[in-house]
């Protein structure tokens, strides 16, 4: 591990200094740059087409949100210090360039806020960077008006150079990100100051008015801290730099391979902005490194973590017992959200001979005993997914029932393909051809859901043949088309459905498309045009629910489970608001995420610590309380 | 020398005399034998197929050949009828209808799943899971049995075909000497240094290993083992007296070989055949339990055993094949011990 890195560190450094002596012009204007960090940034290059108005439009409407209701506990107590835990430590703590994407990107990065964010209950955007926005007449520009309470963690002020700049940044070759390089050239067309507190944003595709924020919105990249930095050493002389950040909690201390301390601001900008009031209570986070889950439990189990996920069947009901529990000194909840789902489903590719047949697809579908694999290895926790997409509010086709597990109804479907006649073995014959497909997947801990599907499609007389890789061959084997069956789950966020890229007949038939059941239909396309080019919401809405009438109808993909909850354990000392949670909550204990999901709802808890030293003091004197397991389905799906 | 006829050669009967003679290793080969016959017959004995059905007055024996879907039994359903069910229902008619059952009702693949109880199940005698389920409530005895004929099947194919080329690239080595010696030693040599694990996990994350292809790898990288100590063999043989006679008397190269040297060196081959089963046995277990084996749901001992660790408070999972793997080894390990010293020329051996 460390001969790795240090020998990955050793090819980086030559590279860059190989960079830096054939572009010596670009190392000079750097450095005549630097000297002039106070002076106004030039305009952001832009392509023909594109580009925002020289001067701030007139006819804009400025829209804000301060009158949804708030969702954090005004019980909540400001102090002490959360304990929590990293499976292995960052290589960097830089935000983007080479490693900059592992355990630790998300506690940095929610620390970075974007403009608006989304309120986790109504769904609707909220203040965050920004106090008021607006939409440009060309479908696809936005305006901020900044908050100018807002500051970096230095106490610098927040201005619109600061969103300029991180144009100009991300696109720079000294930060050897070329995600970021694309996406800020190919999506981000332009960004223009019109004053220091108002900016425009121009992407490349008009898109619908909430969801623009989601696609086309950025937060600022400090210019003061990065522009005198961003050389040809750049990478390397940020690695362990603290970077000033705009959200509640920066980094206080670094304990290298250890651990990482964060403290709250006492003094933040946004402390008493109305959907930040009451959030991010502890004063100070601190991430220990355990490179093992199980290790992790035994000091939860100890008391040494504050809280513990336990999503998992085996950690919900098999590990979670024991005096902690049974004495209430901790709690266990099992909080319902309704979060966009994962498609988990079984893709059909319907470029297979047997698998072109619609009947053999409903029949298929009909052969699948879920219900029972829900039933005895899922331990009744997962529920059956009922259609593709699920989870966007009302986008959601609530009406919707995946086909059930009938025999009849698969004996009937498949008796009409053809496939009348049973071999020796059970197992349905049409012309010689055995109704045998093989099921594609990559994950081991998944091979138990399926022994169960494929011994109970068996009576039906269809076999399963189980193919499983390793999880990035199995993807790839997907991508290429080269499966019959696809198990596997697409996440999914954003605000609305997506059809395009798993259903369009652009997709179809091609590798590297997401279309993984090669569906087309002429029908279809036309609907996903319509749905994609459309921005009025109760159009999209009710284009999204006959799209996924049709893709039900259509019967490519067989919706498997989903886990619309989030169990968690923490310590008596950890409160939680009444409510627990939002409608988006993914985790009850997230200290952070003010903004980079796309749902604002992290930072509800409180920490006790007075109860820290009661709860410790009845332990040792063996004192116990009333156990506590809460289960919430305040936001449980129909 | 020894003729062609073994059975009666004085020898070989010294030999197995020998071999009879140390106890530990006799019976365990003896027990091994009786395992392997009954494993061979698990039809019989662990199914979930029924021995015997007499219904109507007519009688079926479902065990081997097609399914018979549950109509036949005047049940409704077209799929393979669960006799277990039928027996249930036989018996609260009495119509005189009746099934015999084999002593473990269970096959290596169902899922026997209860309502509201969450498996694996403890072993029980009442539910006839004599050594409990695994996690999707498969009967452990049915998956040991099936997974060991497998096994063995496995090893002892494998056994054959490294064997095979094993031995004749080694006796070639040993008998033409010179550049092919010179040649094979370097290709040994790299085949040998090649991670023969990696190589698994390469070959099974971009295609399904199956039975054979699983065989070929492993055949691929295995048959090196034998060549060295065949190259030796010959080399020693070679000069001695009795092939340079036969030489003389004009034989040809394969019939000095196949004839003559090969025979003079089965103690070698025999010695090495009960270590390289034991050895074929492991293999296929670790990469099972890596997951880089054969596919599920085929009953394996590996794909227990990794089974077995990640549900300790389940010991019966762990528990069952752990013990099952140590007995089958030691046996064959004392075969195997047996079998060297009943070869060995030498009377006396100490061994290290």
């Amino acid at each position: 591990m460390q001969a790795a890195s240090s020998g990955y560190k050793a090819t980086l450094v030559a590279g860059l200094v190989a960079l830096a002596a054939c572009q010596g012009e670009v190392e000079e204007e750097v450095s005549s740059e630097a000297a002039a960090v106070a002076t106004e940034l030039p305009p952001i290059e832009v392509a023909d087409g594109d580009g925002l108005p020289a001067v701030l439009p007139a006819d804009l409407v400025w829209e804000t949100n301060d009158t949804d209701p708030t969702f954090a506990s005004p019980d909540a107590k400001r102090g002490g210090t959360f304990r929590t835990f990293m499976l292995t430590f960052p290589l960097t703590i830089r935000r983007v360039g080479p490693d900059s994407n592992g355990s630790f990107a998300g506690p940095l990065r929610y620390n970075q806020l974007s403009p608006v964010t989304f309120h986790p209950n109504t769904r609707r955007p909220i203040p965050s960077l920004a106090t008021h926005w607006a939409y440009g007449p060309d479908g696809r520009s936005l305006y901020y008006r900044l908050n100018p309470k807002a500051r970096w963690s230095d106490g610098v002020p927040v201005t619109a150079d600061d969103f300029v700049f991180a144009v100009k940044f991300m696109r720079s070759k000294e930060i050897v990100a070329p995600w970021y390089s694309n996406y800020y050239t190919e999506r981000i067309r332009d960004a223009k100051r019109y004053d220091d507190h108002t900016i425009g944003i121009q992407g490349a595709d008009p898109k619908p008015l909430p969801e623009m924020h989601y696609e086309y919105a950025f937060g600022p990249v400090p210019r003061h801290f990065h522009e005198p930095r961003l050389t040809a050493d750049w990478v390397q002389a940020t690695n362990w730099e603290i970077e000033p950040n705009t959200g509640p909690y920066q980094i206080s201390k670094i304990d290298k391979g250890k651990a990482i301390e964060m403290s709250r601001k006492a003094d933040w900008w946004a402390n008493d902005e109305r959907y930040a009031r009451h959030r991010f209570n502890p004063d100070k986070i601190r991430y220990r490194v355990i490179r093992e889950m199980n290790v992790a439990y035994q000091h939860y189990v100890k008391g040494e973590l504050d809280t513990f996920g336990l999503v998992l069947p085996l950690y919900w009901h098999e590990k979670a017992k024991g005096t902690e529990y049974d004495a209430g000194y901790i709690a266990k909840y099992w909080f319902y959200n309704d979060l966009p789902v994962p498609s988990a489903g079984m893709f059909l590719n319907t470029d297979n001979p047997i698998l072109a047949d619609a009947r053999v697809r409903f029949g298929l579908a009909h052969a699948m005993n879920f219900d029972r694999v829900i039933e005895t290895v899922l331990r009744g926790d997962y529920d059956r997914l009922p259609t593709f997409q699920l989870g966007f509010g009302d986008y959601d086709n609530r009406s919707i029932a995946a086909r059930e597990f009938d025999i009849d109804k698969a004996n009937a479907y498949f008796d009409d393909a053809g496939f009348a006649e049973r071999g020796g073995d059970g197992i349905r014959v049409r012309d010689g051809q055995r109704l045998s497909l093989r099921v594609t997947y990559g994950a081991p801990h998944h091979t138990e859901r399926l022994v169960i599907l494929r011994e109970e499609a068996r009576k039906a007389g269809v076999e399963l043949e189980l193919q499983l890789l390793d999880g990035s061959s199995a993807f790839k084997t997907m991508q290429e088309k080269k499966h019959e069956i696809a198990w596997m789950s697409w996440s999914s966020q954003g605000l609305s459905p997506r059809y395009w890229e798993h259903f369009h007949s652009a997709n179809a038939g091609k590798p590297q498309t997401n279309n993984l059941a090669n569906h087309a239909s002429p029908e279809m396309d036309e609907l996903i045009m319509s749905f994609r080019a459309s921005s009025d919401l109760e159009e999209r809405i009710a284009l999204a629910h006959r799209l996924e009438q049709m893709v039900h109808d259509a019967g490519v993909v067989i919706p498997t489970f989903q886990v619309p909850y989030t169990r968690e354990g923490a310590w008596r000392w950890v409160h939680l608001p009444e409510w627990l949670g939002t409608r988006t909550t993914g985790s009850l204990f997230n200290p952070h995420r003010l903004s980079a999901g796309i749902f604002s709802s992290g930072g509800l808890f409180w920490i006790d610590e007075a109860e820290r030293e009661r709860t410790l003091k009845a332990m040792d004197e063996g004192e116990a309380f009333e156990p506590t397991t809460v289960m919430n389905t305040d936001y449980r799906a129909e | 020398m020894i003729g062609k006829d073994l059975a009666l050669n004085p020898l070989t009967l010294k030999q197995w005399q020998r071999f009879k003679s140390i106890r530990r290793g006799y019976w365990s080969a003896i027990a091994l034998v009786v395992a392997l016959l009954l494993s061979a017959g698990a039809e019989l004995l662990v199914n979930s197929r029924a021995l015997v059905v007499s219904y109507q007055g007519e009688w079926h024996f479902p065990t081997y050949g097609d399914f018979i879907p549950g109509r036949t039994f005047g049940l409704d359903y077209d799929y393979e009828t669960n006799y277990r069910d039928l027996k249930r229902t036989f018996s609260g008619q009495g119509a005189g209808d009746w099934v015999l059952m084999p002593p473990v009702p269970y096959d290596a693949f169902e899922n026997d799943l209860k309502v509201g109880v969450y498996p694996p199940y403890a072993p029980s005698i009442t539910s006839r899971h004599f050594l409990g389920t695994d996690t999707t409530g498969r009967d452990i005895v049915a998956r040991l049995v099936y997974g060991f004929r497998l096994a063995f099947a496995f090893a002892a194919i494998l056994l054959a075909c490294n064997f095979a080329i094993g031995i004749a690239v080694g006796c070639a080595m040993g008998f033409w000497g010179g550049a092919f010696d010179l040649l094979f030693q370097r290709v040994i040599e790299i085949l040998n240094n090649v991670p023969f694990l990696y190589v698994i996990m390469i070959v099974a994350s971009v295609i399904v290993p199956g039975f054979w292809t699983l065989m070929a790898v492993m055949v691929f990288f295995g048959w090196t083992g034998m060549t060295w100590y065949m190259r030796t063999s010959t080399y020693k043989e070679k000069s001695r007296e009795y092939v340079l006679a036969v030489r003389a008397l004009g034989a040809s190269s394969t019939r000095q070989i196949a004839s003559h040297i090969i025979p003079n060196t089965i103690s070698v081959i025999v010695t090495f055949i009960p270590f390289s089963i034991a050895s074929g046995i492991t293999a296929l277990t670790a990469i099972d339990y890596l997951g880089f084996g054969l596919p599920p749901p085929t009953p394996s001992w590996g794909e227990l055993l990794s089974q077995g660790t990640r549900h300790l408070e389940s010991p019966w999972i762990g528990g069952s094949v752990v013990v099952a793997m140590v007995l089958v080894l030691l046996m064959v390990t004392y075969v195997g011990e047996a079998v060297r010293e009943a070869f060995d020329p030498k009377q006396f051996t100490y061994y290290e």
